[in-house]
């Protein structure tokens, strides 16, 4: 390499270096201005929302006036990332407010400016922005765009229809479960949980009637929202609709039947009914949980107990056998144990 | 006049808070942390101090007695994002508590409490 090419290479690399901090430098000051300009749209904001909550009689803030700030602060529809920003501080902001201020929120949220922009996300091509657009609608409880949420509930793509759902959860409460019989794709577990906590916070008072409705789905995914659902609520008076699919055929609606079951205390001829579906259930583990259930939800039940005990189930007799011991029937274990040995002598010494 | 220090790290509570205190004729110093209290705050007696208890670089618990300890008031009242069982029992163990608020919040419990006093 030659004096003239190695000055060459060099001031390339330095050319790069000087490219390379000036990028730098412009990142940092488009990020120091764009955190200033977000820290002022959030005191503007702030600023709008406590007046109008607490509007003074003498100063009244017009809507006029809350857009003409807005806009003033770069709230503009070419300006995309400040609208995202503000809906994100607003669906922030309802979430931390109840009561009647909440009402004049929604009020508030209809008229500003960025309102416009989740209900064009929904007629993206994007499942992100969808699903994006449905959970900013429903965060705001923006209801009059329900028509238009509605028809995704069964959409093919999981994070459209979850939020879909949970926005017809949000808008309809119980009345939403009337659906459930009719959607044809899966319910997540997680999903399911989602539901149910926000139908809980939401719609605290149960409205049986939509849930009785609800209980034709032949859905299995269904069946266990339902019981998800009794469970969370306590309802006491539907315990039956758990209890019929402790022996169902499918091994998850058994396993949430069995996890709901845990939550109630049953009447005596309630445990009968149960212990009559225990043979029934395929599992040895369900067994098993169903067999803690009634332990420590009864009395002991000594005929029961030793009808487990000499069954042809396995798995379980050691349990069975330690129930029994535990509860003052070491006799009747011992008869079992010995009964299987019937020429063996006893070495007592 | 009557004096309400309001303590919340989010802006947007602690303007609402700021405003409806102010609405209801006290006189309010809204601040987002300890940080920014001058020397006269400090000698102030306030009838309310409404506070967030989650700040950086401090406990909850810590937090609540720290401005048990500096502030002179007369109510203090808690308004969080913090609503867990555990952290409202915590709270209460303390001495001097007249309220806690967890989010989501209903500001005419707050308001009432203040055109009570």
């Amino acid at each position: 390499m030659n004096e003239k090419s190695l000055l060459l290479f060099i001031s390339i690399v330095f050319a790069v270096l000087v490219i390379y901090w000036i990028s730098i430098a412009v990142s940092l000051i488009y990020r120091r201005r764009r955190k200033a300009r977000l820290m002022k749209i959030e005191i503007i904001f702030a600023d709008i929302v406590s007046r109008y909550l607490y509007n003074d009689p003498v100063n009244p803030l017009t809507l006029e006036e809350i857009k003409t700030t807005l806009r003033n602060v770069g709230i503009r529809p070419r300006n995309k990332n400040n609208i995202q920003f503000v809906i994100r501080l607003m669906i922030r902001t309802q979430r931390t407010i109840l009561g009647s201020n909440f009402s004049k929120l929604q009020k508030l949220y209809a008229e500003i400016p960025p309102y416009g922009v989740s209900i064009k996300k929904i007629s993206s091509w994007s499942w992100y922005k969808k699903a994006r657009g449905i959970r900013e609608i429903y965060e705001m409880n923006q209801s009059q765009y329900f028509d238009e949420i509605f028809k995704y509930r069964d959409d093919k793509n999981i994070y459209v229809r979850r939020e879909a759902q949970i926005a017809l959860v949000v808008f309809l409460g119980w009345e939403s479960l009337r659906f459930l019989p009719y959607l044809k794709r899966n319910i997540t577990l997680w999903q399911q949980i989602k539901i149910v906590e926000k139908l809980y916070d939401l719609y605290p008072k149960p409205e049986l009637k939509w849930l009785h409705r609800a209980y034709e789905t032949e859905k299995l995914f269904g069946k266990k929202l339902l019981m998800r659902i009794i469970r969370k609520y306590e309802l006491h008076e539907e315990i039956g609709f758990i209890i019929d699919h402790l022996n169902h055929e499918d091994y998850e609606v058994r396993e949430t039947a069995i996890y709901c079951l845990q939550t109630f205390a049953v009447s005596s001829s309630t445990m009968a009914y149960i212990k009559e579906l225990y043979n029934d259930i395929p599992n040895a583990t369900q067994q098993g949980q169903l067999l803690n259930y009634i332990y420590e939800n009864s009395d002991i039940d000594l005929e029961f107990y030793l009808k487990q005990l000499y069954s042809n189930n396995e798995d379980l007799k050691l349990s069975i056998a330690e129930i029994l011991w535990n509860n003052g029937y070491k006799e009747k274990v011992q008869e079992f144990y010995y009964q299987q040995y019937p020429k063996a002598s006893l070495n007592v010494g | 006049m009557r004096k309400v220090l309001v303590i919340q790290e989010d802006i947007i509570i602690l303007k609402i808070l700021e405003r409806l205190v102010r609405l209801n004729n006290f006189e309010c110093k809204a601040i987002r942390s300890l940080e920014d209290l001058s020397i006269e705050d400090q000698q102030t007696n306030f009838d309310f101090i409404i506070t967030d208890i989650l700040f950086e670089g401090i406990a909850p618990l810590e937090f609540v007695a720290q401005v048990q300890e500096v502030l002179l008031h007369k109510n203090l009242l808690i308004v969080t994002n913090m609503g867990q069982d555990k952290v409202k029992k915590e709270i209460f163990a303390l001495r001097g508590i007249t309220g806690f608020y967890a989010a989501p919040i209903d500001l005419d419990e707050i308001e009432a409490i203040i055109q009570a006093y």
